[in-house]
């Protein structure tokens, strides 16, 4: 009989990888929910990605610091930082995309994107051919390349309310991010949808992404375990001795400590 | 001890899933962190100016129509369902700057609201991109509930346009509306009273108009026949597109029609005034 090991730690050893394992398949399942979530007039519209492996997860974290540090503006700079060290402590992420909000509006005239009884606040802010809609120049002013039919965004909505439903039920800890969403859209995941959002997953005794110490970016796990494999080095280099002839418990000839007694 | 029948026993216990959904929509996760969800469960008679609206928005709108005899079939049977509205003010960013809504920041999306805050079909705009999303996430949680405690549901447009109108759950610029039952199969879905109201030449002809090219012959001609009846090669039909002043006009007139009906279920309007209703 084989036998699989769990354990959440130490991180990315053999036992915490079978857990993230399980973890991929929820993940995996997440897609199914988010797919089958109800849309505006069962249109289909979400596209999904999912990252999974230490370098994969480190790349996305790293695109979220980029972004804190060189274009979002300051009051997200630190939930993006916190957000990236959620990234690290994480065992998967699913991305969520919607292609259809830039790409392929509603046209149904309901008002969320300009208030007005049809359609012309978005198709007289975007290139378009007869109302259909040219994607192909890329280039953004903004982080989102706006305006967008709101009512295909809604849709997203669902798509991460269903994902995150499904993890929930099988006691996955989950949380939908706009950071890792963008730092995801940028790396190509949801390559065709101009808003994404990603979740982070993680299988943990500590759900890793609630009570959040300040300046959590430096304070986190992974920065304190790291502190103290740099400290214990240096600290066992002092009260060092040679065990296999000496106990340090008993009195020593000569030494300053026992001759006060 | 008692006797319950069970359809009538399970058709009561939809206000407590609809309690439940409303729970569930309110611990939705969120990516602003604040949407400012509002909820309201209307039931019973409570419901009735909503479905005479959706009647009155029906008379030009297909979608509306479907929506208002559903709820009147069911109401005729006694089975009326509770709606979970599910509301929030979206015109309210988070401050993050995205461009999603077309402004460059969010301080210009908020002068130009603040000059331009303005009503459509069924919602106030303009919106913030992300509470959009967020909304949509509150909405699904309250869905997947309803679909966890096998309820029969759909989140419906046409009903929480209504109730925005008809000044529910005020100050939000958007408000969906949650049937949850009645018990059965597949209640909102192929619908039992829709029968009555669509024949099979309308329901062709709709499906004709959304997919013409399934029925479309050769086009190499430059001008292909419609196959519209068996022997489509006779008497052939063409396509013409055109626009439709009379359908204009009937749609504009429906609009005021719908437009002094919310008047006067809101008490602006005087009921006497008008004798065809």
């Amino acid at each position: 009989m084989a036998r699989i090991h769990f354990n959440e730690w130490p991180l990315y050893s053999p036992s915490d990888q079978n857990k993230k394992e399980n973890v991929l398949m929820v993940a995996k399942l997440m897609v199914n929910a988010a797919l089958t979530a109800p849309f505006t007039g069962g249109v289909h519209g979400c596209e999904a990605e999912i990252a999974y492996g230490q370098k994969e997860l480190e790349k996305i974290a790293r695109e979220m610091e980029r972004l804190a540090h060189e274009e979002q503006p300051k009051k997200l700079k630190k939930p993006f930082l916190y957000e990236a060290a959620m990234v690290r402590e994480s065992d998967a992420i699913v991305f969520l995309g919607n292609f259809r909000a830039r790409n392929t509006p509603m046209d149904a005239s309901c008002g969320l994107c300009g208030g007005e009884p049809d359609c012309s606040f978005v198709y007289d802010r975007l290139p378009h051919f007869n109302g259909v809609v040219d994607p192909t120049d890329r280039r953004r002013k903004t982080t989102i390349n706006g305006p967008l039919c709101m009512l295909r965004a809604h849709d997203l909505g669902y798509a991460v309310g269903s994902a995150l439903w499904l993890a929930s039920t099988h006691f996955v800890d989950a949380k939908p991010c706009y950071s890792v969403g963008l730092a995801g859209r940028n790396l190509d995941f949801c390559m065709d949808s101009e808003i994404v959002v990603g979740i982070l997953l993680a299988v943990a005794a500590k759900n890793p992404y609630a009570d959040i110490p300040p300046e959590y970016h430096l304070t986190n796990m992974n920065n304190l375990v790291d502190s103290l494999r740099k400290i214990a080095v240096i600290t066992r280099q002092i009260p060092n001795h040679p065990y296999m002839i000496f106990d340090p418990t008993k009195p020593v000839e000569g030494r300053q400590e026992d001759k006060e007694e | 001890m008692a006797v319950y029948d069970g359809y009538e026993a399970a058709n009561q216990h939809l206000l407590e899933v609809a309690k439940a959904c409303a729970a569930a929509a309110a611990k939705a996760p969120l990516l602003t962190g604040k949407l400012g969800l509002r909820m309201e469960i209307v039931t019973g008679e409570d419901l009735e100016p909503m479905i005479e609206v959706l009647e009155t928005l029906g008379k030009t709108s297909a979608f509306q129509l479907h929506d208002a005899t559903a709820f009147r079939s069911y109401k005729e049977e006694g089975i009326l369902p509770p709606i979970l509205l599910l509301g929030a003010d979206l015109t309210q960013p988070p401050m993050w700057n995205c461009g999603g809504c077309g402004f460059p920041t969010c301080g210009e999306y908020l002068e130009y609201v603040s000059r331009n805050k303005s009503v459509g079909i069924g919602a106030y705009g303009p919106s913030c991109l992300w509470k959009v999303i967020d909304f949509g996430i509150a909405c699904d949680y309250a869905c997947a509930c309803a679909a966890q405690h096998k309820a029969e549901a759909r989140i419906l447009f046409s009903v929480g346009a209504v109730s925005l109108f008809l000044n529910r759950l005020e100050g939000c610029s958007f408000i969906l509306g949650l049937p949850i039952g009645p018990v059965g199969q597949n209640r909102w879905f192929d619908r039992l009273p829709w029968t009555k109201v669509l024949g099979y030449e309308q329901r062709m002809m709709t499906q004709l108009a959304g997919a013409p090219n399934l029925f479309m012959a050769f086009s190499g001609g430059g001008k292909p026949i419609l196959k519209t009846k068996p022997r489509w090669w006779e008497d052939p039909t063409f396509m013409k597109v055109e626009t439709d002043e009379e359908f204009i006009a009937a749609e504009a007139e429906g609009q005021a029609e719908v437009y002094e009906k919310i008047m006067k279920l809101a008490g602006v309007l005087d009921d006497d005034e008008d004798d065809d209703s």
